[in-house]
């Protein structure tokens, strides 16, 4: 019956604990395109604390890029989405919510090309469009505010997860607490600030941690829409440690980058972990894992 | 209102009038939470509209004219259909009011966008060098793959990569559900670390790791990679389920002469065939997406998944004939909706297990 688990272990080996040790050595030699290695050398790790001039701006990036999507999309965005529909009628919520999962569940390559053509700066340009319709000056976001289009290129597909996790919390607060406070004439917003966001506290600092996380480490739509572009000013963290490794060919050198991602990581698992209730996750007996 | 309204007999209240009141403030603010909702909505919505538009009438560019005119017909078309769903109480006369309304909108569109429709952008579909024929300084060097190629490359990594984390998963899952083994604790917190860990970070040891055992240019490479990512979430979907089957429906199959196998095999799976449904679907669309992981993985063309197929059409076509590309576009796109609608039951209450931001 031990073999029930062995593929399990086998495959969670080879793709999460291999990797994490090839990159910790990797990061300790000199690597280069050709995809040999010569010598070992401390180089990479001294280059990447003190010797590289790209390194300052780019994390300056990457902090705007995950806070900023952050606090406006991922959270705030999220609480109102479900906030809003859970108060409607439950078809009608259900619809709201699956137009705002369309983003997630296309497939990454269409949805950045849907985010080029809208923000385009010629005569076809959907938002152009739209603003000249209203009397506005045309924009061109992509080169003129290129990280408030990755902000909000993100925010869309991130305020999905925020909505769904928060839309089961408050879901499963108990109806007497609302019509408690309804009866002692609480209005809408204080019921809100009183009973619902106190109520899913938790689930709060859970999405914080996961979606800070995830901003951090994912660099798939950047990668797509502006490509870290124009020059660098959309180049997150994540992205940089790509384009060192697989486009300048320093494999070293995106190792040793790597690795403070990997102790980002770990940092926030572990204390995504600790924040989890285990006992009760662990025995959680259907799939919803919150 | 009940202390001013109670101890004066003399005035009486008028309660029909104030229960008309709060209904219509109830209506009010119904209306305009779907109207702020509908507003918000736009923009997340009118863009695929707009892919799906160009693909069947785009002539190379992409004219924005049949979008504003099939909005400018569905819009008024929703305004009215909501009115008329709030005013008319009687349900079978609301029902009848609500098809008038969706008949006159498609009949409308027909006119309005009729002449322009046509499916020649669709000919990638028979034609698999009309990307070769359109495009001009190319990115890729020599021949675009035929897409079906591209298709089933998709299909085969999305299949392989479902089938082996349901199977990896559902027997894993019932392994940790029902035995008691030294380690269990460590390997379920393990799992949960995993879980949340990030493995995008770990790109470029896994790109060296499958060039070392010559698995970088296949799809079995990314078929074992994708499976790996997917299975923390998907065994603790499945523990859960098994956890949810209660022990004494195996123990009275084995008392009842079944070994454990078959009373693994005939009595608990079908008790969780809905998780493995699940989790399925979710690897499914999951491996039909990738994109970071098969753009690394995967150089030769005859390789190319969906996602590869259409990033380089847009990169070698765009400027030419944006049509193409949309109608590529839509051909991606449109199992992955269609999947994703039949199943949303399921896979809101998994978005847990994504790991994009």
């Amino acid at each position: 019956m031990a073999l029930f688990l062995g593929p399990a272990c086998l495959l969670l080996f080879l793709c999460f604990l291999a990797p994490v040790v090839v990159d910790v050595l990797l990061a300790f030699t000199d690597m280069g395109r050709n995809l040999r290695i010569t010598r070992f050398t401390t180089e990479n790790v001294e280059r990447l604390l003190t010797g590289d001039r790209r390194l300052p701006g780019v994390l300056a990036v990457t902090g705007i890029y995950v806070l900023g999507t952050l606090a406006i999309f991922n959270l705030t965005f999220a609480l109102v989405l479900a906030l809003v529909t859970t108060a409607m009628p439950t078809s009608a919520g259900a619809f709201f919510r699956a137009v705002w999962l369309l983003p997630r569940m296309s497939p990454s390559v269409v949805y950045a090309l849907l985010w080029g053509w809208v923000v385009a700066p010629t005569d076809y340009g959907l938002l152009n469009q739209t603003l000249q319709a209203l009397g506005l000056p045309p924009i061109d976001l992509k080169s003129d505010a290129p990280v408030a289009l990755i902000i909000v290129a993100n925010g869309f597909i991130g305020a999905s997860f925020g909505m769904i996790i928060f839309t089961s919390a408050i879901r499963s607060i108990p109806e007497h607490l609302f019509w408690a406070a309804q009866v002692d004439g609480a209005s809408r917003l204080a019921i809100v600030r009183h009973v619902t966001l106190p109520a899913i506290r938790w689930q709060i600092s859970f999405v914080t941690i996961y979606q800070a996380l995830s901003l951090l480490v994912s660099f798939e739509y950047i990668w797509l829409i502006t490509d870290g572009g124009p020059f660098y000013d959309t180049t997150v963290y994540a992205l940089y440690v790509y384009q060192r490794a697989f486009n300048n060919g320093q494999y070293a050198y995106g190792a040793a980058l790597a690795l403070g991602l990997v102790l980002i990581g770990i940092t926030a698992a572990l204390i995504l972990w600790r924040l989890m209730d285990m006992r009760a996750l662990l025995q959680r007996p259907r799939i919803e894992v919150t | 209102m009940s202390t001013a309204a109670l101890p004066l007999a003399e005035a009486p209240v008028d309660w029909q009038a104030l229960a008309a009141r709060a209904r219509l403030r109830r209506r009010l603010s119904t209306a305009f939470l779907y109207l702020a909702m509908t507003l918000g909505a736009l923009p997340v919505l009118v863009p695929y509209l707009w892919l799906v538009t160009v693909a069947f009438s785009g002539r190379t560019g992409a004219s924005t004219l049949v979008l504003w005119r099939t909005l400018a017909v569905i819009l008024p078309a929703l305004v009215l259909a909501s009115i008329v769903g709030m005013a008319i109480e009687d349900q079978r006369r609301r029902r009848r009011a609500l098809l008038l309304i969706g008949g006159a909108a498609l009949a409308l569109l027909a006119i309005v966008t009729g002449p322009y429709l046509h499916l020649n952008n669709w000919r990638f579909l028979w034609n698999p060098d009309v990307a070769d024929a359109l495009k001009g300084a190319s990115g890729v060097g020599t021949k675009f793959p035929s897409v079906w190629s591209a298709f089933f490359n998709s299909l085969a990594i999305a299949g392989a990569q479902m089938a082996l984390v349901v199977v990896v998963s559902t027997l894993a899952g019932y392994y940790i559900s029902r035995f008691a083994f030294s380690g269990r604790p460590l390997f379920l917190q393990g799992l949960l670390v995993l879980h949340a860990f990030p493995a995008m970070t770990l790109i470029i040891p896994i790109f060296l790791m499958m060039y070392w055992v010559g698995l970088q240019d296949t799809l079995l490479g990314v078929v074992l990679v994708i499976t790996a990512l997917e299975l923390p979430f998907a065994i603790f979907v499945m523990k859960g389920f098994f956890d949810a089957v209660p022990w004494e429906i195996e123990m009275s199959a084995m008392t009842d002469g079944a070994s454990r196998r078959q009373a693994f095999l005939h009595v608990v799976l079908p008790q969780v065939k809905v998780g493995m449904l699940a989790i399925a679907i979710f690897a499914f669309l999951r491996g039909w997406e990738e994109y970071v992981f098969v753009r690394t993985l995967l150089v030769a063309k005859e390789n190319w998944t969906m996602s590869l197929y259409l990033f380089w059409t847009i990169t070698d076509v765009m400027g030419v004939d944006y049509a193409l590309v949309s109608a590529v576009g839509v051909f991606y796109v449109l199992p992955s909706v269609v999947l994703y609608t039949f199943t949303q039951k399921y896979l809101t209450q998994m978005t847990i297990g994504g790991i994009k931001g």
